[in-house]
């Protein structure tokens, strides 16, 4: 079973990814800010980690800083999640060392896709 | 210039030494020693010396100690190449009183021949007043030029703070959309538990008005960043039919319902300079709004040409058309056409976006309609062989 990482401060958009990789026969862990992701991330060393770019305490950058400088997670897919439309946040996330960038509201298509990608190829 | 001699003094004499000594600015004649040897009635008046006081004085004692050196220089070398000239002109000439105050002078110089040599006469303005109405007028005009300076600048920072308000909350209406919009898929995909008829027309309904909810905050944000001036495009050279194709396939939909013909006409390969998604979202905005406005069984047509530098796109309908002093109009904010609230809503900011988009590209748009003959847009968007200056500018 592949262990999911979710990293999100509001409760709804937690569940939403929760149902969507436990369809996908992922194992789901939930971190409603950037510390408790942290924490989350280095105890169960998961396979795949989403964060939401805005967080309270420290946000998806701040995250996947602490994360990069780890080499467990040297290679572990982190995908960027953010409700921002702002164009240029892809290039920023992508160079800040996301694996790759998935903006709200998401297609849950794009989102299995992006699922499958990663458990695939790995 | 003498008044003596023998001579007797003719009426003509008289009455131009009488011009000369109730003239309205103060007169003065130097000798080549700079020596006052004449004075008119003003120059008492002005300077506040009687006549017997400056007579015989050099000239330096009507002008500030600080300049009298060099305006002792300035007269000897006037001397030297002695014509009828403003004196110091460009600067800002004083003049002393015998109380030490100063005040703003004009002067003009010219020469005299004289039986004791070469003289000068001096013609001095006090321009008091006309300076004071100078300093004054300056101060308007600079006191204007602040606040508009001001003003400008307090626009500006409203449009980044509006920008970044909208920017925020857009961000914060996107997330629980995206709940939303996540969630009436979910049950619509009924792996959590079969739908009835009632209740999947209901989630049609969520998914819909969500999905168009969305569509208004990119519109607003959209719009909001193109008056700020902060849209980035990612410049790109592309050949324009597979994007038209993707265009086209957003709207089929909506065409085939209403049975709306969807035609192109593309004669030969046109490849642009643009951002690939902006280009797209200005044709999607066009065809659906041709769609929108074409009753049932209707044609919509693109065509595409070069034509000099740019590509020009043309989206024609054979909708209800638009009268001509509307024609600048539709592309405000906020305007609708008003047979438009039947075709149901629409945030009116479409074609503002979409005139933003193309001029954001360094193109044009522009309409031609008549009520019942349909409406033919037409924007133009830089070719591809003229890219280099483009791609430049986008990065």
């Amino acid at each position: 079973m592949r262990k999911v990482l979710i990293a999100d401060d509001r409760a709804p958009g937690r569940e939403l990814l929760r149902v969507v990789l436990e369809q996908s026969s992922c194992v789901v862990y939930e971190a409603s800010d950037g510390i408790e992701a942290l924490q989350s991330a280095r105890e169960l060393l998961p396979d795949l980690i989403i964060l939401d770019l805005h967080m309270p305490v420290l946000d998806g950058f701040g995250v996947l800083e602490e994360l990069r400088l780890d080499l467990r997670f040297a290679t572990t897919p982190i995908i960027a999640l953010t409700a921002s439309a702002m164009q240029g946040d892809r290039e920023l996330a992508l160079s800040a060392g996301f694996t790759t960038y998935i903006a709200k509201p998401i297609s849950l298509r794009a989102l299995r896709g992006e699922i499958e990608r990663f458990f695939h190829v790995k | 210039m003498t008044h003596s001699g023998r001579k007797p003094i003719s009426d003509a004499e008289r009455r131009l030494g009488e011009l000369l000594e109730s003239a309205p600015d103060a007169i003065l004649e130097l000798d080549n020693e700079g020596r006052i040897v004449l004075l008119n009635r003003m120059a008492e008046k002005l300077f506040g010396y009687t006549r017997e006081e400056l007579l015989g004085q050099a000239v330096e004692v009507l002008v500030p100690e600080d300049l009298g050196a060099a305006h002792q220089r300035h007269r000897e070398k006037y001397l030297s190449h002695p014509v009828t000239r403003p004196m110091g002109s460009g600067l800002k000439l004083e003049a002393r009183r015998k109380d030490g105050s100063r005040f703003p002078v004009e002067i003009s110089l010219s020469p005299v021949k004289s039986s004791t040599g070469s003289h000068v006469t001096a013609i001095i303005r006090d321009i008091t007043e006309r300076r004071q109405m100078e300093d004054q007028l300056r101060a308007v005009q600079e006191k204007y030029i602040h606040e508009l300076e001001l003003r400008s600048r307090q626009a500006e920072q409203a449009n980044t703070l509006k920008t970044e308000f909208l920017s925020n909350m857009s961000h914060e209406l996107r997330s629980p959309l995206h709940t939303i919009i996540g969630f009436a898929e979910l049950l619509a995909e009924e792996t959590e538990g079969r739908l009835g008829e009632k209740q999947k027309r209901f989630l049609t309904h969520i998914q819909n008005d969500s999905r168009h909810l969305l569509d208004i905050i990119n519109d607003l944000l959209d719009l909001s960043k193109i008056e700020a001036g902060r849209l980035e495009l990612r410049q790109e050279a592309f050949d324009i039919v597979p994007v038209m194709e993707d265009a086209l396939s957003s709207v089929r939909p909506r065409a085939v319902a209403k049975s709306v013909e969807l035609r192109t006409d593309i004669s030969v390969s046109v490849a642009v300079v643009a951002d690939r998604l902006r280009f797209k979202q200005i044709l999607h905005n066009l065809l659906s709004n041709a769609v929108k406005f074409t009753p049932d069984g209707g044609k919509v047509r693109v065509e595409a040409a070069p034509h000099e530098r740019f590509a020009e796109i043309s989206v024609s309908d054979t909708g209800i058309g638009i009268p001509q002093d509307q024609h600048r109009a539709v592309f405000d904010k906020f305007y609708q056409v008003r047979s438009a609230t039947r075709g149901g809503g629409g945030t009116g900011l479409g074609l503002a976006i979409t005139k933003g988009l193309v001029e954001q590209h360094g193109g044009r748009i522009w309409l031609k309609s008549e009520p019942g003959n349909g409406s033919c847009f037409t924007f133009t968007i830089p070719l591809e062989r003229f890219d280099e200056k483009s791609v430049d500018r986008g990065r």
